[in-house]
């Protein structure tokens, strides 16, 4: 994941939260299949294939889950198929489920790339920006709560060996717990202690701190949120025009809209597979370079000596 | 007390635990000045300490401590490089240039972005050195750095701040008990006991010196073993500090009649297994790599076998396999005749089996001595007499009396691998496990160590202990393995064993091999030395 | 976890399916219902379904709904029809019976899903409550008053005339005395 995770943190959190509302705010169906298409896309390129297969399965069972938990609970729309417990079960509604189905999919599969990219520090950097005194007691219960566990688990393997705690009596366990949570306590109170002359040591609580990040606002960054916005303008006119309206109850819309107003789709096609693209656009600049590099005079002349 | 440190200087402080080498390194950074009465000024570049402006003195003059992992802030290690610069309030870009170099100079550009709980202990230590030079400070204040790092990377950490030393000329103010490695790099070294600093030399007349104030001085046991063994042989006051020297000093000074020391070791050991593995296979989860593969290791009633290997080699793994905390996935440990699993837990840790985790603090639960020990009795079900007169016994074969009123956490590294062992021995176990037994041990606790273990063993204890302190192990074990790759690759005697090894082994055997065989100790080298006498001079002549 | 979580949704469903027992009916079959002939004797009441209220503000209905098949032209769903009254009766019972003859799409809120304890109207012929702007909805007369009970608490008597009619206005349209009476359970 080279191409589109390197963008600055700012640029990927609008990302995200332009593609979240598009996908959440517009049922409709082409819109929804665009934005699932690019979210499912986007992962397969950072995520391995396996876990992806996996993925993939899972939420297909969960898609067709909530699919069909709409009609049984929805009776609305026209064409009435059958009579379940004398409520109808109508088309309408499946494919109001199928459309829901797909949107929550779409989402799911947004957030497990935005976790997969957006990495803690730059999570940590975009929301020390919005309050800076939090940056650092965030990034500090970041390194301390993953310390804590291990040394939890550390006393707990310790107590073991010890012929404590071993019995299998719940109260007896609880009463175990306790105690080494106690002990853990101490234990944390004497490393803050020391941590916080560490600290000291370095110069913190002095007047001026800065905050430093890791992330240069470049070029391209100030180029693609412009992108971004005239793309999440354009889609959101569409929207206000009713350009995107589409109806499921009582009667399905037809497509005449869509076809009328494909141009407006287009925009949405390129928000969603604008990631997607990127990771593409990466590898085949990697594929031509390295080409390039083992086309080069001074790796023939290493191979031949 | 009095003295002073030049630009550029590397001076060692070395004393017993409490003699007050931490308190004074504290009283030299303002921001740590531990509370308490205080007289006396101290002076940096002709300023009162005291009078220095906050930057300057945060900036000027760095610290480094003991524990690694309680000094790093954040959760990154980029970001705990730009800690101390931010702090300083450096504008971004001064920050980041001077982050890219300190990562350079260290190394650390491979792991510069992982989170800090990833890194290993010397990686976290060497973190913690690169984020108070990042703020490009004059003098470095160092507590016991290497104390929790295993010999290599501890070693390496030495190294840098040889180079630091040497190639930057940085002023070093180094706290050590481990004096091997910086003996050889020191300018001056000042030897502190009870306050006061008792002696002031250049570390190759520090050991003549000493001898002359004291021939029974506690802390003659803590010089590097060079020192150890030129003391004993020789008056000069100058000795040698390297291996290199040590070599020549034996070469030119001692005849090569007799090659080989006499043992008089017999194994007096039971030679039935208590403990045997059997091809043991070990991983933690499905798909990650195996651990252990196929380890066979046998152990026998009262014998001390040591298992030595580097980090994350999988020891402490092994270890957790023997003791039952962990099951293999292929093969078994058999206990007594009795396979493990067939054990109940409960049965299991109750006179049988003990284990003495790597971080001895995970023992510890109560906020005495005397109230931990006392949980002890919740296990054994004895009366609170039965209880109280085994914690008086076992308290008095450790000799630690004195610290039973005492938090666990107050007391020093040696204190504590002690008091945790005698945890241990409260529940009257038959074979005792140890990992890392001398970890943030300092020389002079080691000894103690080893002489308790001997008494153990006197009493039929059988014991397994997993290293990589190699001194240690020539000093106690009866049998030594080497873990490499998942398996005990080689096991013998210790004086087979360092004798077949040529890096792997003591110094003592390093500054003998050529000239002598079998000789792991210093007190090995010393005897047959002694025994093939001096050179004459008029050999020398011819 | 997650796998146990899909599980969990699956019993549910399965669960819930068990629970409401599953008759399946083919539409025909479902509106192939029995209605009593009227005789001399029998009791009878009188129902009529009306979105008049709607035809003045069609410019608030969504666009899939302005069409005379949801919304005729004159408001009328259902004319006067009379019917007759079987002993127990509720204003519920009869208007299923009459959706159901009339094969009118009838979609409501069972009494055991709401606080009232009462069936809840919730569409008929497509149009819904808030169809038409937030404060819109099914209401109902009996003999041209608003009754405080919901459909299925309203016993009806012999020759009772109901009106079943779409307010936009939480029945000040339909000429109901607002009193802060919620609109229709």
């Amino acid at each position: 994941m080279r191409g589109f995770a390197t963008f600055h943190p700012f640029v990927l959190f609008l990302y995200y939260a332009m593609v979240l509302i598009i996908t959440m705010l517009m049922l409709h169906p082409v819109i929804l299949v665009l934005s699932l298409f690019g979210s499912l896309l986007f992962f397969l390129t950072i995520a391995p294939l396996r876990q992806f297969l996996l993925d993939l399965g899972f939420y297909f069972l969960m898609f067709l889950l909530v699919a069909i938990t709409n009609p049984l609970f929805v009776h609305k729309g026209e064409t009435i198929l059958f009579f379940l417990n004398d409520d109808p079960v109508t088309l309408e509604a499946i494919i109001y489920g199928f459309v829901i189905a797909t949107m929550l999919v779409a989402v799911i599969f947004w957030s497990k790339s935005f976790s997969e990219i957006l990495t803690t520090d730059k999570f940590l950097y975009v929301f020390g920006k919005v309050v800076p005194k939090s940056a650092l007691v965030l990034s500090m219960a970041f390194q301390f709560i993953p310390l804590f566990k291990r040394q939890i688990k550390k006393v707990h393997e310790a107590q073991k060996t010890l012929g404590l705690y071993t019995s299998n009596s719940i109260t007896d366990r609880i009463l175990g717990g306790i105690r080494v949570f106690n002990s853990i306590l101490t234990w944390s109170l004497e490393s803050s202690i020391h941590r916080a002359d560490a600290m000291k040591a370095r110069g913190y609580g002095l007047p001026k701190r800065s905050n430093f990040s890791l992330y240069k606002f470049e070029k391209r960054d100030l180029g693609i949120i412009g992108a971004l916005f005239v793309m999440f303008f354009v889609i959101i006119f569409a929207y206000i025009k009713q350009y995107f309206a589409f109806n499921y109850y009582p009667a399905i819309s037809d497509f005449t809209d869509t076809k009328q107003y494909f141009f407006y789709f287009l925009f949405v096609f390129m928000l969603t597979i604008l990631p997607f693209m990127m990771e593409m656009k990466e590898n085949l600049l990697w594929t031509f370079l390295k080409r390039k590099i083992s086309a080069s005079p001074i790796r023939n002349k290493k191979n031949v000596s | 007390m009095s003295f002073s440190i030049k630009q550029g200087e590397f001076v060692v402080i070395f004393g017993e635990s409490g003699s007050g080498k931490s308190t004074l390194l504290r009283l030299l950074k303002r921001e740590l000045t531990p509370h308490g009465k205080k007289e006396g000024v101290i002076y940096y570049k002709n300023r009162r300490l005291d009078e220095l402006d906050d930057d300057t003195s945060a900036r000027e003059i760095g610290f480094v401590m003991q524990q690694p992992e309680v000094q790093i802030v954040t959760d990154k290690v980029w970001h705990e490089l730009a800690f101390g610069l931010e702090n300083l309030g450096e504008p971004t870009d001064v920050i980041r240039r001077r982050v890219g170099e300190i990562a350079n100079f260290f190394g650390i550009h491979h792991w510069f972005h992982k989170h800090t709980m990833e890194l290993s202990g010397g990686q976290k230590q060497l973190l913690n050195l690169a984020s108070v030079l990042v703020m490009q400070p004059e003098v470095l204040l160092l507590d016991e750095p290497t104390s929790q790092l295993d010999p290599i990377a501890a070693e390496e950490f030495i190294d840098i701040l040889h180079k630091l030393n040497r190639d930057l000329g940085l002023t070093i103010v180094l706290v050590e008990h481990d004096l091997e490695k910086v003996f050889p790099i020191a300018d001056r070294v000042l030897l502190l006991e009870s306050g006061n600093i008792i002696l002031e030399a250049k570390p190759e007349e520090i050991g003549g010196k000493l001898k002359r104030l004291n021939d029974t001085h506690n802390m003659l046991q803590a010089l590097p073993t060079v020192v150890r063994i030129f003391n004993e042989l020789s008056d000069q006051p100058i000795s040698p500090l390297t291996v290199k020297e040590g070599k020549r000093f034996i070469t030119e000074h001692f005849n090569d009649h007799i090659v080989r020391l006499e043992t008089s070791e017999t194994s007096a050991n039971d030679e039935t297994p208590i403990l045997e593995a059997k091809n043991l296979w070990f991983r933690y989860e499905r798909n990650r790599p195996d651990i252990l593969r196929g380890v066979n290791v046998s152990v026998n009633k009262g014998e001390i076998v040591t298992i030595l290997g580097g980090n994350g080699s999988g020891k402490t793994t092994l270890l957790k396999v023997l003791s039952g905390q962990r099951r293999a996935y292929r093969g078994n440990v058999v206990l007594k005749g009795k396979k493990l699993t067939k054990y109940k837990q409960s049965a299991l840790y109750k006179q049988l089996i003990a284990l003495l985790p790597q971080d001895v603090q995970t023992i510890f639960l109560k906020s005495t001595v005397e109230e931990d020990y006392a949980e002890i009795g919740k296990v054994m079900n004895g009366t609170k007499e039965a209880l109280e007169q085994s914690i008086h016994k076992i308290a008095n074969l450790l000799s630690i009396e004195h610290l039973l009123e005492k938090h666990p956490y107050d007391l020093s590294g040696g204190e504590q691998q002690i008091v945790a062992l005698g945890k241990l021995l409260l529940l009257e176990p038959e074979i005792i496990f140890l990992d890392e037994p001398t970890k943030g041990v300092d020389a002079y606790s080691k000894l103690k160590l080893r002489d308790l273990f001997m008494d153990l063993k006197a009493q039929g204890k059988t014991m397994v202990v997993v290293t990589h302190d190699v001194e240690f192990a020539a000093l106690i074990s009866d049998r030594c393995g080497l873990f490499f790759d998942g398996e005990i690759v080689s096991t013998g005697k210790p004086k087979e064993f360092f004798a077949n090894n040529n890096f792997y082994t003591t110094i003592a055997n390093r500054i003998s091999r050529h000239q002598y065989e079998g000789c792991v100790t210093a007190e090995d080298v010393i005897d047959i030395c002694k025994l093939n006498g001096v050179k004459k001079h008029e050999q020398n002549i011819h | 976890m997650r796998k146990d979580l899909l599980l969990v949704a699956v019993i549910v469903l399965i669960g819930v399916i068990l629970f409401k027992g599953t008759k399946i009916q083919s539409v025909e079959e479902y509106y192939l219902t029995h209605i009593d002939d009227i005789t001399p004797e029998s009791e009878t009441i009188k129902i009529s379904i009306r979105v008049d209220a709607v035809l003045e503000h069609l410019d608030k209905l969504p666009e899939s709904l302005r069409s005379e098949k949801y919304i005729p032209k004159d408001g009328i769903i259902l004319e006067e029809t009379e019917y007759v009254l079987r002993p127990g009766d509720t204003v519920f019972d009869v208007l299923l019976r009459a959706t159901r003859h009339h094969k009118i799409p009838f979609d409501y809120q069972g009494s055991e899903e709401n606080r009232f304890g009462s069936v809840y109207i919730k569409g008929i012929n497509h149009l819904y409550e808030y169809d038409c702007g937030p404060l819109s909805g099914w209401m109902y007369t009996v003999n041209g008053e608003f009754p405080d009970e919901g459909v299925s608490k309203y016993k009806l008597e012999d020759g009772d005339v109901i009106a079943i009619q779409y307010t936009c206005d939480l029945g000040r349209d339909l000429g109901h005395p607002y009193d802060e009476k919620e609109v229709n359970p």
